[in-house]
Formats: structure tokens, C-alpha cells, sequence
């Protein structure tokens, strides 16, 4: 059980603000962890962080030994860190099976699908996250719920070995929750890392056996999501001072 | 590697077939009629004139076809096609007059120039998003017809005059009617081929969304200028074929209309089809021809464009086979 992925005190800062401050957090090899903090914490800049979608102003992201910090994001994804994000992106007009399909087409993608061929391999992805019986539509037509589950597909194509998700469950049903909560536990059960955001703290307590806190950028605390739950710092940064009380 | 021979020979064994099925589609049978139909011209009229005007349509086609495949199945729209068109023009026509290339060296040599500014375009317009493309190929051809039409530059550059009296590719209008007719086919089979395989599915989804390809694994700088290389080396073969059929060439082929008339073409046939592309060349031309008395074609056009934008703004060619379909339904009695 080694480490898959160690953040060493990331920065970014957008004029003037400090989105992520001197963070720092490590990763094991099959581990299913959680960040969690109130809107505007910096969740999602440190996924972006994370992905190469933006560049940190200091610090060090090491993924398998490997220095991953200021690298493009393609280049990470076939490195093997996959990610989805909180506001669903999808190319609008293929179909679901082509949407797939351009994951297994990237350089790491290509190779867990040189088996079986691309077209099976994006079928047997589509099957995975049950969705199988849309192949041939366009996802402009898709309900939120299946939407998130194309983008875990999209994820998976590319034979993620850490898989981040920004906000999976944002705007779902409780039984959309609860299908995208099992398909994200047999994920892990096959072996995948997964770290993942939320915002709402009961969602990701009976899921995840390790959460980080944060606020305004900063770390606070992490461990078992119940003694988490009760840290003063992290309930004074969800409901605001002298709240212990109320808890 | 065997097993790709293996793959490829399979497919050409099943070919015949394939084709056969093929023309058996509604789809596949009116375009077998079209060609049949442009093969049988010559039969019809040998006026060079009326050939003259299918051969323009036909050049403008495959012109409009590389705008389209850049605009609609890669997001990229270009308002300087002319810098492919012109350039691989002015090549070819330097070629045949003054290194006595023959005519279909002279293309090729012209096509490959232009696919090779297509990778220089490409790469500086790399970080250019949506209207700033536009306006930043827009200013480079711009920038090329003012520097070819410079004075100083006339002993490199041919001057304002450009360069006229090339040989033409043959004296006979059949003979240059077939070699532009092949040329087309094979023009339009590649690039529709190019949007149906592994490929063309990396270059839709970058027109969809340019991060999520990203995110994807896509190394989407390289697909891009790959993108604006195929672009180019059709508006080239067009360029060429265009300098050739005009047999002169001068700095005008830069202008701003020239960089127009594919996406006029393309949006009357219906943008992201490629075969759109050449219904709207042919109507292009054609109306062109009509109305050329009466007023300015173009006045014309942005008359037809505005009623295509308001009326059919995915162009005529999905509305009038829709229509034809249901006629046709109707006719076989389904």
C-alpha cells in the first residue's frame, strides 16, 4: 500500500485571493477518501490543481513517485488520474457510445482497449455504469441522473488509477444517489482510488471510511468522517461560531 | 500488423458488397443518381460554357467540403479559407508556368505548400477561441493580398497583375471536366470517411467541448492542427484546380469574398454534413449564373442566406431529403 498520490503544500492564488493555502495531504494506493467543506472551501480548485486544469502559484503534486505539478491535463489523465466534474460536461451532439469512445482513444485508453477493440471495450463501459441501453442516443436528451453516470464512463475509459469526483451527487435524486453510490463502490472494490468532493456531509459519511476537511483554502482536520463530524473547527466552518452547542 | 493487412484486405474483399447495400439506401441511391448524373454531362452538353459552370460548382464544392469539415466537425471556424485556396493557387500556377510541372505535380506540389501553412496557422491560432479565430484568420489573408499586390514585392511576388497565361490542364473541356469530377469524388469519400472513423470522433469532440476532450486523454493541441492540415490540403487541391480552370491568378484570391463563399455554400447545404457542402456550391453557382443580370450574385445571396438562417437554419440539404423521403414513401406505396 503505497502512496498513489502526496499534495505538498499547494498554493493558488487568484489576484488577490488565496484559494488553496499551503495545503498539504497524502493518498494510498486503493484508498477511498473524501474532501469535504462548506461552497467556496476550494474543493474543486484543488481538484483542478490536481488534473492540470490550473496551474498552482507554489507547492507539489506527486503522483506515483512521479512529479505531475504544471503538467497538461491530457498528459496526466494517461498518466492515470481521471476526474469528473460538478458541472456535467458532455459532448452534446454523439452518442452516448462515441462519448465513450473518445476516452478509450486517448494514448492510455487505447491500450486497456487493444484487447477487445475500442467499440467493445466502450460497450462494455457503457454496460458498466448501466447505461448500455442509451448507446445510440445523444445525451442532450438524458436525465441529470444518467449524466453523471456518462461522465464516470467517460472517467473509466481512460483505465483510471485514481479517480477524482467533483461533486458526484450534486442535483440527484436520493434514488439517483443511491445507484451512482454503488456504481462508485464497485469502482473501488476493483481496485481504483477514488477521492472525491461533497459539500453535504451525510452523503459521503456512509461511504468513505477517510475525509479531509477544509476551509477557505485551508486544512483543517482528517480521519474517520464521525470524528471529523464532530471537530469544532469543522462545525464552526459549516454553521458558523458557537454552533457546538446547537450540535 | 498482420492483423491489420488482414483487417484492410477484409474490407476490400467486402466492398462490392458494401457498395451495393449502399446504393440500396435512399440516402446511398440519390447520391449513386447524382454521380450518375454528373458522369452523363458531357453526353448532354459539350457546350464549354454549361461545362465550364459544373466545373466551377465542382471546384467550389470541394472548397466548401474542407471549410465545412473544419467548421462543423472541429468547432474551428475559419473566416480565411482564401489563405489555403489562394496560397496552393499561386503555387500551382508558379509551378506550371514556371518550372513546366506537369499539371497534376503542379496540384500536388500546391495542396502539400498549403497543408504545410495549415500546420503554421494552426499552430499561432492555436489559443484563438471562437470569433477570435475567425478574425484572426480573417486578418492573415487579408495581410496576404495586401502583400502579394505590393509593388516593391513584384519581382518575388508577381504584383497586383499575379500571374496569368498557365498552361491549362487540358485543351479538352470533357478531359477537364472528369479529372475535376474524380477529383471531387475522391475529395468528398476521403473527408466524409475522415469524420466517420476513430478520428473523426477525437475532432467532434473537441467542437463539442474542447476541456471534456481534454479531460478525456486527448491530446487536443496535435488533433487540432492535424484539423486545420486536412482543411487546408482541400482547400488547396481546390485552389489549385481553381488557378488552373481560370488559368490566372492574382492577389483578389485573398479577399475577403473568396473566405465567404464556402461558408455561404456550406450553411445553404447545411453545416457538419460534407455532402451539404456540395449542393450548396452547385445551387451557388448555378443561381449565381442566373441572376448574374439582374443584380449582384452576392446582394442575392445574403438574401438566400438570411431566408436559410430564418427558415432552415440546419440548411436545405436535411429539409429536402427529409421531403424527398416522404415523396418517395408516398410513391412506393409504404
Amino acid at each position: 500500500m503505497g502512496v498513489i498520490l502526496e499534495v505538498k503544500n499547494l498554493t493558488k492564488k487568484f489576484s488577490g485571493l488565496t484559494a488553496v493555502n499551503d495545503f498539504s495531504f497524502e493518498i494510498k494506493r486503493g484508498e477511498f477518501v473524501g474532501l469535504i467543506g462548506p461552497n467556496g472551501a476550494g474543493k474543486t480548485t484543488i481538484f483542478n490543481l490536481i488534473s492540470g486544469f490550473e496551474r498552482p502559484s507554489s507547492g507539489k503534486i506527486t503522483f506515483n513517485g512521479k512529479d505531475i505539478t504544471n503538467m497538461k491535463p491530457f498528459k496526466i489523465v494517461n498518466l492515470g488520474i481521471a476526474r469528473t466534474f460538478q458541472i456535467v460536461r458532455a459532448f452534446k451532439f454523439m452518442t452516448l457510445l462515441d462519448n465513450i469512445k473518445v476516452s478509450c482513444l486517448s494514448t492510455r485508453g487505447k491500450e486497456l482497449a487493444k484487447q477487445y477493440g475500442i467499440d467493445e471495450s466502450a460497450s462494455s463501459i457503457l454496460a458498466a455504469v448501466g447505461l448500455v441501453d442509451k448507446a445510440r442516443i445523444p445525451p442532450v436528451i438524458l436525465p441529470h441522473g444518467d449524466l453523471r453516470k456518462l461522465q464516470i464512463g467517460k472517467a473509466l475509459g481512460t483505465n483510471p488509477q485514481l479517480l477524482l469526483l467533483d461533486e458526484p451527487f450534486s442535483g440527484l435524486s436520493h434514488e439517483e444517489q443511491q445507484g451512482i453510490t454503488e456504481l462508485i463502490k464497485k469502482l473501488h472494490d476493483d481496485g481504483v482510488t477514488v477521492f472525491m468532493t461533497g459539500h453535504v456531509l451525510r452523503e459521503l459519511m456512509h461511504l468513505v471510511p477517510r475525509v479531509i476537511a477544509m476551509n477557505q483554502g485551508k486544512y483543517i482536520t482528517e480521519g474517520p468522517p464521525q470524528e471529523v463530524a464532530n471537530n469544532k473547527i469543522v462545525l464552526e466552518a459549516y454553521l458558523g461560531k458557537g454552533s457546538e452547542q446547537l450540535a | 500488423m498482420t492483423k491489420q493487412i488482414e483487417r484492410i484486405s477484409n474490407e476490400i474483399k467486402e466492398f462490392p458488397k458494401y457498395l451495393k447495400d449502399w446504393a440500396k439506401t435512399f440516402k446511398g441511391g440519390l447520391t449513386v443518381l447524382c454521380l450518375i448524373g454528373l458522369f452523363l454531362m458531357p453526353l448532354v452538353t459539350t457546350s464549354p460554357y454549361f461545362l465550364g459552370i459544373f466545373i466551377l460548382a465542382m471546384i467550389y464544392s470541394i472548397y466548401a467540403a474542407s471549410w465545412d469539415f473544419l467548421a462543423g466537425f472541429v468547432g474551428k471556424v475559419s473566416f480565411g479559407q482564401a489563405i489555403f485556396f489562394g496560397l496552393s493557387g499561386y503555387i500551382t500556377a508558379a509551378s506550371l508556368k514556371f518550372i513546366h510541372y506537369p499539371w497534376w505535380g503542379a496540384l500536388i506540389f500546391g495542396s502539400l505548400f498549403a497543408a504545410l501553412v495549415g500546420l503554421i496557422i494552426g499552430l499561432i491560432t492555436l489559443r484563438l477561441k471562437g470569433p477570435y479565430l475567425a478574425l484572426g484568420t480573417m486578418v492573415i489573408a487579408i495581410i496576404l493580398q495586401k502583400l502579394f499586390a505590393l509593388y516593391e514585392l513584384k519581382p518575388i511576388l508577381w504584383g497586383d497583375e499575379g500571374i496569368s497565361g498557365i498552361p491549362p490542364l487540358s485543351t479538352n473541356a470533357i478531359e477537364v471536366y472528369y479529372v475535376i469530377l474524380i477529383f471531387m469524388i475522391i475529395s468528398f469519400i476521403v473527408m466524409i470517411k475522415l469524420t466517420k472513423i476513430n478520428i473523426g470522433i477525437i475532432f467532434r469532440s473537441i467542437r463539442d467541448d474542447e476541456t471534456g476532450s481534454d479531460a478525456s486523454g486527448i491530446n487536443t493541441v496535435k488533433y487540432k492542427v492535424i484539423a486545420f492540415m486536412i482543411s487546408s490540403i482541400f482547400a488547396g487541391i481546390a485552389g489549385g484546380l481553381f488557378a488552373m480552370f481560370n488559368r490566372a491568378v492574382n492577389p483578389l484570391i485573398f479577399q475577403a469574398l473568396y473566405s465567404f463563399y464556402p461558408i455561404v455554400m456550406a450553411a445553404l447545404g447545411g453545416i457538419a454534413t460534407i455532402s451539404g457542402a456540395a449542393l450548396g456550391a452547385f445551387i451557388f453557382v448555378f443561381l449565381g449564373e442566373i441572376v448574374r443580370d439582374l443584380a449582384d450574385p452576392l446582394f442575392i445571396f445574403s438574401i438566400v442566406l438570411i431566408l436559410i438562417i430564418r427558415f432552415a437554419s440546419e440548411g436545405i440539404l436535411k429539409s429536402a431529403l427529409e421531403r424527398l423521403k416522404e415523396f418517395w414513401d408516398i410513391l412506393i406505396g409504404r
